[in-house]
């Protein structure tokens, strides 16, 4: 009896085991290299650059640069900087400062977290060296400083290096202040620290006497609605014995609470200090006794200009005169600060980006500077009068990204202080610099192009400046909706939203504390809700905010929408959120609204709603992240709903790294989930419930927004450091099921491949320009492996639809997914050997439309699917024309090889004669003939190649005009000309007549030569067959 | 105040871990490489050696044939529009005939590429006997590659060359060697991929090779491969000139 009861017992604790194992683990675990080869392409832009934060050069070979940026990474020149290269791409993007140890110029610091803390600033996670000139990199520490402002390693002991480390922006910490390394950061001192709230600014070194440091301290936080500079924390610090003890300097400094404060020792004359100090009165301070005393020198607009942002100095390394301060404009004194001008007028002028921060100067040659600013890296080579923009740093950081369905669709987006572009997503010689066009300028957000209208794109500068750009006329109307009687003022965030309706192509929204919404192009404005926000008035004193020195830039606005979007499958359905922490739904297009935020659970009380995201799939179902990181937390928060709010479910893992900004849905598959955070793209192929990050050419960067392609199935990656990426055909994500994850190997749908005749355009520009890359022309095919490969065939084979091979291609061998250009094209034609090569010879035919089977050969296993070819949709060609040209490029295509092959029975057979003759007596009879045979062939062989030996020299034979002719037909979709057809003609009869000449030459002279061959016991001469040449691959072996 | 925060203890011993195992296992590594691909008897026993095969690259096919001859002489022959290209070290004296640069005579090759051929006429590859050779080998760590996990070695040759090789962690065979080549004084960094492993007559070699060198991606596929076939050590020499 016992036994019996126990034994369902048993059974049910054991199904519900299995049941629980089930729930957890049939799903297969998804890692990074589950997407494998599916890879980013980069297209930019890089005609306007992002934030730089420090430029350091070789001082020995200056042509070696290193340039820190804001959020995109570090990036290594070998060339004076015509080309640059990402070197630091695993790590986070965000670099507060970088040094070269000159005595080793391979070793270098980074220093991660940028120091210019606006409201748009990522965080770093502690410092770096690499001793391998960038190709590997050891982290040393110092995690929790979360920014890093200097680097300064001693000139004559590697080991000892200092680090000014800001610290927290948006909470208190300790890890902060000076820090000293004696064994080249394996351990660490905290040399100088005052308090929680104060880091180090800045760091000078007395180039004589490495052991005077002077150190800037700085009290500063930031909330999400404020910014405070300057505290009693603040102060002018001097060590003479390396850091061991301090003094605060104040002799002759302002007296009160102190700000940040910039600090440069003159490198010809050290006991000469220069001291940009922010205070009640902001002014540059100057010493002439290693800092003990001090007195002011300027205080002129741009030295003393937000000091928060501008937090360095230079000073010429060969006139200690010579002062440089970056600032909204570059500042340049030639008599130890009395006096500065400007090479820029009012800091926008000489077309160079204003706000600068970083600088370099050449010591050996002080004319030569380099400049980094919010708009990239600017070169001089006459000390600052004129300046080259390096247009090869794709580091512009985006806020949003959307596109159109124009075919290439374009991309748009608005960037930190470099306005709103539009660009292509693909141009005949790459995306260039010169592709993309400027909408507007400001700092740039959210970016739209009319669904209606293709020239009209709504696009706004920061505070909710919107306007409609007219790309006729490049006229930009303002379009911002403003308060009318007895409203109050209207509160616009810094990054305002603007949305448009996936349903009604003629609906636009817009947000400040209420929701807008137009029907007419902005014309007017009809407000749909009441104040969304929590309308706190502790939370909106930006006017008073920036702590000594007052910033109002809109950039702490407060109360506001961030985020709005209306349901695809219902436009009355629109979610809005904001950066208080509100996360509103109305159903009814705007009549009602409900404030579903307080049933997320786990989330804090007022947390900046970064996204949302309503199902493509489901009506009640909606994904939200929430963003906390503005009051320290750095958590990450992303939620969905299925019952239109009323309960929530986190979707956040432990593989999920960074706040998050921006979720989508897939409009395919809705288990199919993309996710952008602080740190990266990361993946989801299973509603959410497992994530792992994208890695393909996608280093950690800000992923601040993503959009679908509906219809290439691309997703678009807004990044905040490292401009647009893209990820061409998500078709095989869309197709990855668990069934598929746990088979050994699979074969994966793509999107159709359009059959598009490539094109390109004469452009000569060197190698100093970015260059994005196009999406592949040719068919990519994609398959899945659970294992790598290793052992036996791996390998695609195409066959056509009447079910030839066309085409084996070797298969790459990894893990997850892999993917395989197929080049859509036969065998490029064998043509005579000549001494040139034939360039337009060099490629096949490309394959006509159709469905192509695709074989995955794997070892003993095949899988089989397909691949379509479709028409360019947009040829002007008709279905006739097309057959008519693929036709004619057969024809020449076949021409050629009949040429090749009398070609090369020719050698063939003149080879055999003369190989006779010289087995004969020279004198002999027969030996005279078989030469006199070889000769004629030889002439022969004339008419059909060239023998010249360069292209200048001039002398088309058939093998070069018939592969001219079908160059010239292969490069045009469309049908030949009247001419080029009746070349072909004319030169397939030159080619019979070639070969009835070869036939007759045969037919009189081969029999009889044969016989006399065989009289003196020596071999026949043998016609080489077509079937011989067509096994022959073309003369190898010994 | 020193800071000795956990992380730094717990990255000193992640970096003194590949030392300690290198110690251990280099050799050990070589040799479990050396036994996976058919023992170094069988390598030894081999003379001569000819691959056949295809070279892709930018949608052509040039069929190849690579000769090899211990210890250090090479040969590979490459057909393009019916011309072939023939790249040779005998030992000595590292030549080329190169059609479509204007000359089917023979010529000594260029510097930088002759240090490529005479480090690929190694007739074993380096890790057999890399110390009687006097190359270096040393284990750098694991890696991921492509999702899969491999030991990295770090091949220091004689000639100061330095080549990264990756031993997959199951069968300890070579799936991936990385090297930066040096064209016109700058560097360019060359990725192998090794895979399609088949036995030939005892020895498991790569069938796949697929190499990255910049944005161009090249495929040799190998269909052949034969040991012990009579080579002429004339082969591998640079002819007279014809003209002479």
């Amino acid at each position: 009896m016992r036994k019996q009861v126990f034994f369902p017992v048993f059974m049910a604790l054991f199904g519900f085991g299995a049941a629980l194992a089930g729930s957890a683990d049939d799903q297969p675990k998804i890692t990074s290299a589950t997407f494998g080869a599916i890879q980013a392409r980069h297209i930019g832009p890089a005609i306007t650059g992002g934030r730089i934060m420090d430029i350091e050069a070789v001082a020995r070979s200056p042509r070696i640069i290193w340039v820190a940026t804001a959020s995109g990474g570090v990036w290594k020149s070998t060339n004076g900087g015509v080309t640059f290269k990402p070197v630091f791409d695993k790590h986070t993007q965000s670099i507060g400062a970088l040094a070269i140890d000159q005595q080793h110029p391979d070793t270098v610091w980074v220093g991660t977290g940028e120091g210019c803390v606006r409201n748009s600033v990522s965080v770093g996670d502690g410092i770096y060296k690499t001793t391998d000139g960038g190709d590997t990199w050891t982290h040393l520490g110092l995690e929790n400083t979360e920014r890093i402002s200097d680097i300064l390693i001693h000139p004559e002991n590697s080991n000892i290096v200092y680090v000014a480390a800001l610290g927290h922006l948006w909470d208190a910490n300790e890890e902060r202040g000076v820090f000293k390394t004696t064994d080249g950061g394996k351990t660490w001192e905290k040399i100088l620290y005052v308090d929680e709230n104060t880091g180090c600014a800045d760091l000078a070194m007395d180039p004589q006497e490495p052991n005077i440091l002077y150190a800037a301290l700085w009290e500063f936080r930031r909330w999400p609605y404020f910014f405070k500079s300057g505290g009693p924390g603040s102060g002018l610090y001097k060590s003479t014995d390396g850091g061991k003890t301090w003094k605060k300097l104040t002799n002759g400094l302002p007296k009160g609470d102190l700000g940040r404060i910039a600090i440069a020792v003159a490198p010809s004359r050290p006991n000469r200090v220069y001291a940009v100090v922010e205070a009640e009165k902001t002014a540059l301070y100057r010493s002439d006794d290693l800092g003990e005393s001090w007195q002011k020198v300027n205080s002129s607009f741009n030295v003393i200009a937000r000091p928060f942002y501008f937090g360095h100095l230079f000073v010429d390394p060969e006139d200690y005169n010579r002062v440089y301060k970056p600032g909204l404009s570059l500042g340049i004194s030639s008599d130890g600060g009395q006096s500065f001008t400007s090479p820029f007028s009012g800091g926008f002028g000489g077309g160079v980006h204003s706000d600068h921060h970083a600088m370099w100067i050449n010591p050996g040659n002080p004319f030569h500077l380099l400049l980094g600013t919010d708009g990239g890296v600017y070169e001089s080579l006459d000390r600052g009068n004129t300046w080259r923009f390096l247009r090869n740093l794709p580091v512009s950081q985006f806020y949003h990204v959307s596109y159109d369905m124009a075919d290439p669709y374009h991309v748009y987006g608005g960037l930190q202080d470099n306005g709103s572009w539009m660009g292509p997503s693909r141009s005949p010689n790459g995306i260039e610099n010169r592709d993309w066009q400027n909408i507007g300028g400001g700092d740039g957000f959210y970016v739209f192009a009319d669904p209606a209208d293709p020239n009209v794109i709504y696009a706004e500068a920061q505070g909710g400046n919107l306007y409609r750009f007219d790309r006729r006329t490049g006229e930009r109307k303002e379009i911002k909706p403003m308060p009318g009687e007895g409203e109050p003022e209207y509160r616009f965030n810094w990054d305002t939203p603007i949305a448009l309706s996936p349903n009604r192509p003629e609906v636009l929204y817009t947000g400040s504390q209420f929701l807008f919404r137009s029907r007419d192009q902005g014309e007017s404005w009809e407000k749909i809700s009441p104040d969304l926000t929590t309308n706190d008035p502790q939370k909106q004193r930006q006017k008073t905010s920036g702590g000594l020195t007052p910033d109002n830039t809109t950039a702490e606005n407060h109360c506001t929408i961030v985020t709005i979007a209306e349901s695809p499958l219902d436009s009355n359905v629109i979610w809005v959120g904001t950066d208080d922490g509100n996360l509103q739904l109305t159903r009814n297009g705007g009549r009602t609204w409900s404030n579903v935020v307080k049933h997320v659970p786990g989330l804090p009380p007022h947390t900046w709603v970064s996204s949302v995201e309503p199902g493509h799939h489901q009506p009640g179902t909606a994904y939200v992240t929430f963003d906390g990181h503005r009051t320290g937390d750095m958590k990450t928060y992303v939620y969905k709903t299925t019952d239109f709010g009323q309960t929530w479910q986190s979707l956040a893992t432990e593989a999920i790294q960074g706040y998050a900004h921006v979720i989508r849905e897939d409009m395919e598959n809705e288990n199919l989930l993309f996710l952008g955070t602080e740190f990266g793209l990361y993946v989801s192929l299973d509603g959410g419930r497992q994530w792992a990050r994208f890695t393909g050419n996608v280093p950690p960067v800000s992923v601040r927004d993503l959009a679908i392609h509906p219809r290439e199935a691309d997703v678009i990656l807004a990044t905040h450091g490292r401009g647009i990426l893209i990820i061409d055909d998500i078709t095989p994500l869309r197709h990855l099921t668990a069934d598929i994850l746990t088979a050994d190997a699979a074969l994966l749908p793509s999107r159709p491949t359009i059959r598009r005749t490539p094109v390109a355009f004469q452009n000569f520009p060197g190698d100093a320009e970015f260059v994005g890359r196009n999406p592949s022309d040719v068919a990519s095919i994609t398959y899945y492996m659970k294992k790598r490969h290793l052992f036996g065939d791996l390998r695609i084979e195409v066959y056509d639809p009447q079910g030839r091979l066309l085409k084996k291609i070797p298969g790459t061998k990894r893990r997850g997914l892999n993917r395989v250009q197929w080049n859509m094209r036969l065998k490029p034609p064998r043509v005579p050997p000549a001494p040139t090569l034939a360039f337009r010879a060099m490629f096949g035919p490309m394959v006509p439309e159709g469905r192509y089977t695709i074989k995955l050969i794997k070892g003993k296993k095949t899988y089989a699917s397909y691949v379509d070819v479709l028409p360019d949709p947009n040829s002007p060609h008709s279905a006739e024309d097309r057959k008519r040209q693929q036709e004619t490029v057969m024809t020449l295509y076949r021409m050629q090889e009949d040429l090749a092959y009398i070609a090369e029975a020719i050698t063939d057979l003149r080879k055999q004669a003369e190989s006779r003759a010289a087995k004969l007596k020279s004198r002999d009879r027969l030996a005279h003939e078989l030469r006199r045979f070889a000769e004629r062939l030889t002439n022969l062989h004339q008419i059909l190649v060239s023998d010249a030996r360069s292209i200048f020299a001039g002398d088309p034979k058939l093998r070069e005009k018939v592969v001219d002719l079908y160059g010239a037909v292969s490069s045009y979709g469309g049908r030949p000309s009247e001419s080029q057809l009746k070349r072909m003609r004319f030169l397939q009869s030159e080619i019979h007549k070639a070969e009835s000449r070869f036939k007759t030459l045969v037919d009189k002279r081969l029999p009889a030569l044969n016989k006399k061959l065989r009289k003196k016991k020596l071999p026949e001469l043998r016609l080489m067959s077509r079937e011989s040449f067509e096994q022959n691959q073309g003369g190898m072996g010994q | 105040m020193r800071l000795r925060p956990f992380t730094l203890t717990a990255l000193f011993l992640i970096f003194a871990l590949p030392f300690i195992l290198s110690a251990q296992t280099v050799d050990e590594l070589i040799q479990k490489n050396i036994e996976a691909t058919g023992g170094y008897e069988k390598w030894k026993s081999l003379k001569t050696m000819k691959i056949t095969g295809t070279i892709q690259m930018q949608g052509m096919e040039m069929p190849f044939v690579r000769y090899s001859k211990r210890p250090n002489k090479l040969r590979i022959e490459a057909t393009m529009q019916g011309q072939t290209i023939v790249q040779a070290y005998d030992g000595q004296t590292a030549w080329w005939i190169f059609p479509f640069m204007g000359s089917t005579e023979p010529q000594k090759m260029p510097k930088e590429q002759a240090e490529d051929i005479i480090e690929q006429a190694e007739f074993d590859g380096p890790l057999i006997d890399y110390k009687k050779k006097g190359h270096k080998v040393e284990l750098v760590g694991k890696e991921d590659v492509e999702g899969t996990d491999a030991y990295k070695l770090k091949i220091t040759l004689k000639s100061g060359q330095v080549i990264y090789t990756y031993l997959d962690s199951e069968y300890f065979l070579e799936i991936k060697q990385t090297a930066k080549r040096s064209r016109q004084g700058n560097e360019l960094e060359v990725f192998s991929i090794y895979g399609d492993y088949k036995e030939v007559d005892g020895l498991l070699l790569p069938h796949s090779i697929i190499i990255q060198a910049g944005p161009q991606t090249t495929n040799l596929v190998i269909e052949k491969v034969e040991f012990n076939i009579d080579l002429d050590d004339d082969f591998f020499i640079m002819p007279a000139s014809e003209g002479k």
